[in-house]
């Protein structure tokens, strides 16, 4: 543990703890820690959306979506 | 809906295979697929934008139980730049141009196998999540680029090329 954190300079201590503590997990085990569903107000209203660009669906989102989903550009 | 599920993304690697659909996991879900600590909602599928892997993937979507009708799949057939799904079993992102991306060709050879999922490089994913220049974005950033150093000099996950 030492030895790996003299190689990693400049990664925040927490950081690499959290790395090095996912690194060992199954990937199956990390799916269950990181995939979690929450309702997103409007974006999860509709079954299906298409657009021709992306620059089409950024603009939907600063439109339509609240400014706390941070989907707005800065 | 309930959160993704490893067997939801191994019936995506099985199907998609079975199809022949080329197509890299990108975005977060791509950066915990490569051992990235953190968490998020759906899948971000970067899928190669062209008449035959379109016609595969509206078939292995079909298949995997996206109701999909016949003008959506119209939608998916032109390679629309983002396609959002929540009418199937989870929901997933069709990224078909990705912000801060090329080709698909160069993200595909640059790709990572983490236990036959292909996955975007780490570079791929953060040029991509600067490009968006979105809040939520901007906010992960500093974390992945720390994640992206400490990946490199520690490709050990099993499975991975």
């Amino acid at each position: 543990m030492a030895t790996t954190r003299q190689k990693t300079p400049g990664i925040p201590s927490d950081w690499l703890e959290e790395f090095e503590a996912a690194a060992r997990r199954p990937l199956k085990t990390r799916f269950r820690y990181s995939f979690i569903h929450t309702y997103k107000p409007v974006l999860d209203d509709e079954p299906f959306r298409a657009f021709a660009t992306m620059a089409d669906y950024r603009r939907w989102c600063e439109a339509n979506l609240p400014d706390w989903l941070g989907y707005g550009r800065l | 809906m309930a959160a993704f599920e490893y067997r939801q993304a191994e019936e995506i690697r099985r199907a998609f295979a079975r199809h022949g659909v080329r197509y890299l996991f990108l975005g977060k879900s791509g950066a915990i697929l490569l051992g990235f600590p953190d968490t998020t909602q759906d899948a971000d599928l970067f899928v190669e934008r062209t008449p035959e892997n379109g016609q595969a993937l509206v078939q292995a979507l079909r298949q995997l139980g996206f109701a999909l009708r016949d003008e959506q799949a119209a939608d998916i057939l032109r390679g629309k730049d983002f396609v959002q799904l929540k009418n199937g079993p989870f929901d997933l992102d069709l990224v078909f141009a990705p912000d801060g991306i090329e080709r698909f060709e160069d993200a595909w050879r640059r790709r990572i196998e983490v236990e036959g999922f292909p996955v975007c490089h780490i570079d791929d994913i953060i040029a991509s999540k600067a490009a968006t220049n979105r809040q939520k974005d901007r906010e992960s950033l500093p974390r992945l680029r720390a994640f992206r150093e400490y990946w490199l000099q520690h490709r050990h996950t099993p499975g991975n090329r």
